[in-house]
């Protein structure tokens, strides 16, 4: 039973389509991703299953469920995580409160114990204190913790937000270009950093990519998008020597 | 070579303060108070000071410049000096008693340190009438200061709405303890004996309070869909329309105003809700229901992406705040026993953003700052007349232009901090 | 019908004021993304200043032995002083915006209403808490057309204002200055890329915007002629609400909202009591706002207040 299976997906910006008859599936446990040219759609992927925008048409399933319509951070409840290509942090809160603040919806506090300070909250707040500290650790950004996060060097916000995602307990976790910006060596620790998370959690894991080394490394099944349809899928070795893909990408340079 | 000495003396001042915990302070200030009492009125006579100055001294020293160093020598002994003295010579036994406090219990602990600064308080304004009308604005100051930072700093809007919500707690706790309880022109016979009175005010407030929290509605519910500047006018407008409703309401008097609400915000009830509102609102500030308000000012998408509600977040922020608003303005209708709907306008708008401009965002030490330093100043200034709004306002734009947010932002209270003693440890330079 | 037709004629006039003072917020909100709650202010500064200058335009003709007519003392009064409240504007640019470019913006509104107090107060000092009267410079004439009366001085009011508004439209759609403010409202940043000075078009925005607000002013004036310190403070708010109605980038939009503004106070006052004018005035906006949240002409952005 796949964990993610979006049917059919189009979509419409006014005129503009967008996306076209996409199609996805993501077994449990598998590391999907997700390539193709600038401007192609592959965000918009992205928006349209996590709820941030409602698909034109077709229908998305997370565990059999029928996802569309939902807010954002009700599928985010349901176990779907992800990460923003232009890292959106929040600029006045520490690391820790990031990692905490994806923990919102385990809270059973209520508004009782926010405004009262009781036992359970405290012993919930707590509870997610922890929680987060383990997975800063796991990214190796404990250290960071009660700084402020834009004081910190620009590899380490990425896995501050990756930790944030995480915190989330997801079960599918979109990566929306995580090694952006970042120099070889941070990119082998932040690939370090996914198999890690991929061993340590069983977390399926969907991966928008420019770099197409993390791709070809990472991923079991790759699809390519194109002016938003899917001109490919298969794994790294087929999508290497597809020739639809190598037109796509004319001339570009296979480079880490 | 200059800049060691210089920061050498403040730093040796810390010091020298340094050990001094929040009890010794307050019972420096018990100390003062009470010196007060006993000596006040022989030392100022002998002073040539013409009574009591009632606020440390500031009108007497702009009415009557010649006045300025007895008024000067006033404050420093009979307030700085028993709080240097106490504070400092006894801070080895306050400190030996907070820690055997914390060890009891902390909430006990806490408890007596809020006795103590009632007991202050209520022997500094018993002095004089002047100054316990004074107290009891500053205290609702802070309420509504604290609210409405609320909104405009944790949830980071700009809300004009904050008078309405005070018009609104205002209007009806007067109606219900002038119709229940007093035989009134607007409302007729009393319904309920008087004595029954300073038991239901509490509800009196509490209901006021939950109908600016329905009334925030109007202003929470299109923060859904739009923010910033096109939800800073939604909120001017619903200002405007509450007050322009109760100009023309005539069964709360209209534009003439309701009045001889029953005295029943006395010193101990104001100074219980303010402590329950700043207690209230840091508890949620500090939890992460409430910073889930700041994840949804910085960046509302990532909030939802990472499972934040965000509409109902936005939701208990605006009603939060304005329940809180219009608790303070019914305890604000019962000090003055007079409202009228010009009360609530833009005057009492710009009061209040300043007070939290100047005090400090997205913070309740910079809230209760803000709300006390301009209420203070603003009395004190009141020799100077037509000047004050010169002088306010100028200091408002210097701090506006050095400090953008504010004297302290982003700072919430630590209860344990505060009430904990301070350990004298070995400097280390 | 001519009682509707009166009332439009009324609404133009009082729209005008509105128009004009919006005109002034939806500039400085637009080129320069900030509230100038100081606005209604100046507005009232300008009506102070048409005062003065036309008490001493009038004072030196009953001296002199020229006796010009009243209508040129009334051009010669609106010119000098949108003139002189142009500098003031640019003063207040230069004192408390400017210094506040970089904070948020929320710190600079409040910086504007503290400007604002402090020029009322001001007023207070300088003039005391008595009224002033406008002098009378035209004599008022009644023209009936065909039951409807309408009075020179509202067909000057109204003409005066339009023609402003066109001058402006003109100078902002032709000018180079106009086309500088243009990108500016489009994009802040790359202005000074393109090698204009953002304080010269920062200024020339203050300047102009406060130019207006004394036409308005005077014009004011000269329909109430009773002046007080406070009048900015009313007009100001509700021209400030007009201003973001009209949409953020729009110019011409705020006009339009100033004017329907003016059509909603007085048709209201037309058909229900009038202390109830205010109440439904500023529930139609609401409703409008609650529908349109980004105002009839503005982008599909909402601007955000950050921290």
């Amino acid at each position: 039973m796949p964990l993610l299976q979006v049917e059919n997906m189009t979509h419409y910006f006014g005129g503009l389509r967008a996306v076209h008859q996409y199609n996805l599936e993501i077994e449990p446990g598998q590391i999907r991703g997700l390539i193709g040219p600038n401007g192609a759609g592959k965000t918009t992927v992205f928006n349209l299953i996590t709820g941030i925008h409602h698909p034109t048409r077709g229908s998305i399933f997370l565990e059999e469920e029928n996802i569309v319509g939902l807010r954002p951070h009700q599928i985010a409840s349901r176990g779907l995580g992800r990460t923003f290509q232009n890292l959106r942090l929040w600029r006045h809160m520490t690391v820790l409160e990031h990692v905490k603040m994806a923990r919102y919806s385990r809270l059973t506090y209520g508004l009782a114990g926010a405004f009262l300070g009781t036992p359970k909250r405290n012993r919930e707040e707590e509870a997610i204190e922890v929680k987060a500290l383990e997975l800063l650790e796991m990214v190796g950004a404990e250290s960071f913790a009660h700084q402020n996060v834009l004081q910190l060097p620009y590899g380490a916000q990425r896995r501050v937000e990756m930790a944030r995602a995480l915190a989330t307990e997801p079960k599918v976790l979109f990566l929306d270009e995580p090694t952006a910006g970042m120099n070889p060596e941070e990119l082998l620790q932040m690939m370090e950093i996914i198999r890690l998370i991929h061993k340590t959690f069983g977390v399926a894991i969907f991966l928008i990519e420019h770099r197409l080394k993390v791709v070809m490394e990472l991923c079991h099944q790759i699809q390519t998008l194109v002016f938003g349809e899917v001109i490919a899928e298969g794994n790294p070795l087929e999508i290497q020597n597809n020739p639809k893909v190598i037109d796509a990408y004319l001339g570009k340079d296979i480079v880490a | 070579m200059t800049s060691k000495t210089n920061s050498d003396w403040r730093f040796r001042l810390k010091r020298f303060w340094a050990p001094v915990p929040l009890l010794g302070w307050l019972l420096g200030a018990l100390g003062a108070v009470i010196l007060e009492h006993i000596a006040g009125d022989p030392f100022s006579e002998l002073l040539g000071l013409p009574k009591i100055p009632v606020l440390f001294g500031a009108l007497v020293m702009l009415k009557k410049p010649l006045l300025i160093p007895s008024a000067l020598i006033y404050v420093l002994v009979i307030y700085g000096m028993p709080l240097a003295l106490v504070g400092r010579l006894c801070s080895g036994l306050a400190n030996q008693a907070a820690k055997r406090l914390l060890q009891f219990s902390k909430p006990f602990s806490v408890l007596i340190h809020l006795v103590l600064l009632y007991a202050v308080l209520h022997t500094w304004s018993d002095l004089s009438a002047y100054r316990l009308l004074t107290l009891k604005f500053t205290l609702i100051a802070v309420m509504l200061t604290l609210s409405l930072n609320v909104i405009n700093g944790y949830m980071g809007e700009f809300s004009c709405s904050h008078p309405g919500f005070m018009a609104l707690g205002a209007y009806v706790a007067s109606t219900f303890t002038l119709s229940l309880f007093v035989n009134d022109r607007l409302f007729g016979e009393a319904l309920l004996p008087p004595s029954l009175g300073p038991f239901l005010f509490p509800l009196a407030l509490i209901a006021g309070g939950l109908v600016a929290a329905l009334g925030a509605l109007v202003v929470a519910i299109p923060s859904f869909r739009t923010r910033g500047d096109y939800l800073a006018i939604i909120s001017l407008a619903f200002m405007f329309i509450v007050k322009s409703l109760f100009e023309n309401l005539e069964v709360v008097g209209g534009p003439r105003g309701m009045g001889s609400q029953p005295n029943w915000a006395n010193l101990p009830t104001v100074f219980i809700w303010t402590v329950l509102c700043v207690w209230v609102i840091n508890n949620f500030v500090r939890s992460t229901f409430g910073k889930a308000l700041n994840a949804v000012r910085d960046d509302e998408t990532a909030a939802d992406a990472m499972t934040v509600n965000t509409r109902r977040t936005k939701m208990t922020g605006f009603l939060f705040a304005a329940f809180w608003a219009g608790v303070a303005g019914g305890l604000f209708a019962h000090v003055l026993r007079y409202i009228n709907p010009s009360t609530f306008g833009i005057q009492r708008l710009a009061e209040m953003l300043a007070m939290v401009y100047f005090g400090g965002l997205n913070s309740v030490y910079g809230s209760i700052l803000g709300a006390v330093s301009l209420s203070l100043l603003s009395e004190a200034l009141r020799p100077l007349e037509i000047l004050k709004w010169i002088i306010i306002p100028l200091l408002l734009i210097l701090v506006m232009i050095f400090r953008p947010t504010g004297l302290i932002a982003f700072r919430e209270f630590n209860v344990g901090n505060l009430i904990k003693p301070k350990i004298q440890t070995r400097i280390e330079d | 019908m001519i009682f509707f037709l009166q009332n439009l004629v009324n609404a133009l006039q009082w729209g005008s004021f509105y128009a004009l003072i919006a005109l002034g917020y939806a500039m400085v909100y637009s080129i320069l993304m900030l509230f100038n709650f100081a606005h209604g202010d100046i507005f009232m500064v300008g009506a102070y200043i048409g005062f003065g200058m036309a008490t001493l335009l009038v004072a030196l003709a009953e001296m002199g032995a020229v006796a010009p007519p009243g209508w040129l003392i009334l051009v010669l009064t609106i010119i000098i002083s949108m003139f002189l409240t142009s500098f003031l504007g640019m003063l207040v640019e230069r004192v408390g915006y400017r210094p506040l470019r970089e904070a948020p913006r929320a710190s600079a509104a409040i910086t504007g209403l503290m400007i604002g107090i402090i020029l009322e107060t001001g007023n207070l000092m300088l003039l005391g808490a008595q009224r002033v009267r406008f002098p009378t410079l035209i004599e008022s004439t009644t023209y009936d057309l065909g039951g409807v009366f309408v009075t020179n001085k509202k067909i000057m009011i109204v003409l005066v204002s339009i023609s402003l508004m066109v001058a402006l439209h003109q100078f902002v759609k032709r000018s180079k200055w106009g086309m500088a403010m243009r990108a500016m409202a489009f994009d802040y940043a790359v202005v000074p890329l393109m090698g204009v000075s953002i304080n010269k078009v920062a200024q020339l925005t203050f300047a102009i915007g406060s130019a207006l607000a004394a036409a308005a002013g005077i014009l004011f004036g000269i329909a109430y002629p009773v002046l007080d310190p406070y009048m900015g403070i009313v007009f100001g708010w509700k021209a400030f609400v007009a201003a973001i109605l009209g949409g953020r980038g729009s110019i011409m939009g705020a006009a339009l909202a100033g004017f329907l503004l003016g059509f909603i106070e007085i048709f209201t006052a037309m058909i229900f009591p009038s202390t109830l004018r205010d109440l439904i005035a500023y529930s139609i906006i609401l409703l409008i706002l609650v529908f349109r949240p980004h105002g009839f002409f503005g982008e599909d952005y909402s601007a955000r207040l950050r921290l």
